[in-house]
């Protein structure tokens, strides 16, 4: 007889043929103890965290260490219920107020996870007579909530705003509304969605809406961090933008904004909103605190830009191959899962710690160490950061010894 | 999808399949009403992604995610596409 697990036979071969010898796995490194925004101790060994989405450094902004103290202490460890019950504190309704007021949008919700907000709007969102029409590339959050939607979905090229406008096109005669689906900083290549052109599409096309997921670019992009819209100056044309807090926001938690004036019947109808419990106080308290210091931070901006441009120049001198532009995420594909798994095992010992990421869950089918800035990463750090990944791709023969010396002199 | 609820498709519906097919089948397998996707042809998310979009270049059509999931024959997909054909 079949075992219920049976189905997995052909992954979890190919796991053990990736890890199966017992040496160390992605799926179980834990961090004994956290030192700092951008080191951790990790089986004993002083390791540099360069794989974190902690953009700005924000998990121990003191402001917001002693704004989640404090709400601990006065709501407690949890609030045991959903939004709609008795999950709802004046903490969570100021956490909502502060992102009205960071996006300057007149309605906004905020979910326990991104992926909850992106599951929870996506599939509550458009109807049956209604098209979904998301990138390629997106997340696996908005893969699963288009998928539980009872609207027609369809993929248009990754970053294609002509083939995006083609498939519009092709639906003018049908009566049903259209949501278009980005992200602003793409989390796997670290690539940015043509916005302007996007934009631009959506309206040319008859009832079109616009969504944006901005986990990585919250934070990130535009002059008071208000992500991909902000920075190319089409805030107007997105109609709902999507976050986490997970990522620059250094807690957890996700949200959706919008200006549209009947946006609120969501919390009656979104199940990933009512019918999970709420954020605890301290998250919320944390989220407002650092939101503030993320309008306010241009300077760690500017900090992470030049150490994404370092990384990313150190890396690509060495010979190795980044998959997109300067970028907070700067992704080196390996030329297979193999080579990519000895890679990754390889960076980790030598105390750096990076994300494997692995077909099917990356874009062309690459084999990628995708490593993530963070602003309070020190120059040093990096520059040890580059010499480790030298060594460990010198010793893969996949680049040349010479060619390092050559980047360094 | 059953048997017999639908009309076979028609050859030139199989025709233009099997020449759109031809450019993504690496396996070499033969081009059968009855061949799967997934099995006989080795054809993976994105092959079907890129499959897809070339299908709805062809016929100048959308065909949504929503029915993939149904489809595991050629002779599936030509049903799937002569009903979104009849339904433009
Ligand atoms: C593009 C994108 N959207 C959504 C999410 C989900 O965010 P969260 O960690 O808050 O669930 C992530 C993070 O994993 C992401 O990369």
């Amino acid at each position: 007889m079949a075992d219920i697990f049976d189905r997995f036979a052909g992954l979890m071969a190919q796991r053990d043929a990736l890890f199966g010898d017992g040496g160390r796995d992605p799926f179980s490194v834990t961090m004994t103890e956290v030192l700092s925004q951008t080191e951790a101790m990790i089986d004993g060994h002083r390791t540099i965290l360069v794989g974190t989405n902690n953009y700005l450094g924000l998990t121990f902004a003191p402001e917001a260490l002693a704004a989640a103290h404090a709400a601990l202490d006065a709501g407690g460890t949890g609030t045991t219920g959903s939004r709609v019950a008795n999950g709802t504190y004046s903490g969570h309704t100021e956490l909502e107020q502060a992102l009205r007021e960071f996006y300057n949008t007149k309605h906004a919700m905020v979910f326990s996870t991104g992926f909850l907000a992106n599951a929870g709007i996506l599939s509550t969102l458009m109807g049956p007579d209604d098209f979904i029409l998301m990138d390629a590339d997106c997340h696996a959050s908005i893969y699963d909530g288009v998928r539980a939607s009872a609207a027609q979905i369809i993929r248009f090229k990754h970053n294609d705003a002509a083939d995006l406008d083609k498939r519009l096109a092709r639906l003018a005669d049908k009566p049903g509304n259209k949501l278009i689906v980005v992200e602003g900083i793409y989390s796997m290549l670290g690539d940015m969605a043509p916005m302007k052109e996007i934009a631009a599409v959506k309206r040319k096309h008859a009832n079109t809406y616009l969504l944006s997921d901005e986990a990585h670019s919250l934070g990130v992009l535009g002059k008071y961090g208000r992500g991909l819209p902000e920075q190319e100056g089409v805030e107007e044309d997105v109609d709902f933008i999507v976050g986490t807090f997970s990522k620059s926001v250094g807690t957890v938690g996700g949200f959706c904004v919008s200006n549209h004036p009947q946006f609120n019947i969501l919390r009656l109808v979104c199940r990933a909103y009512v019918f999970t419990a709420s954020l605890p106080p301290a998250v919320v308290a944390a989220a407002k605190v650092n939101l503030g210091l993320i309008h306010n931070g241009g300077a760690l901006r500017t900090r992470l830009m030049r150490n994404a441009r370092h990384l990313h120049t150190g890396l690509s001198e060495l010979g190795l191959k980044i998959a997109s532009g300067v970028s907070p995420v700067v992704a080196v594909v390996a030329p297979d899962p193999q080579v990519a798994a000895t890679f990754w095992r390889g960076l980790l010992d030598a105390g750096v710690y990076v994300n494997l990421a692995l077909p099917p869950a990356t874009p062309f089918g690459y084999s990628l160490l995708r490593a993530s800035l963070c602003a309070v990463h020190t120059e040093e750090q990096l520059d040890e950061v580059i010499a480790i990944f030298a060594g460990v791709a010198t010793s893969l023969g996949l680049i040349e010894p010479h060619r390092k010396r050559l980047a360094a002199g | 999808m059953a048997a017999g609820q639908h009309n076979e498709p028609s050859p030139e519906t199989f025709a233009a399949l099997y020449e759109l097919i031809g450019t993504f089948n690496k396996t070499g397998a033969a081009l059968a009403p009855e061949t799967r996707f997934a099995e006989d042809l080795n054809f993976d998310s994105l092959i079907v992604m890129e499959f897809v979009a070339s299908v709805e270049d062809k016929f100048d059509i959308s065909m949504p995610l929503n029915i993939l999931p149904d489809i595991l024959t050629i002779g599936d997909f030509g049903v799937a596409l002569e009903k979104l054909l009849s339904e433009r």
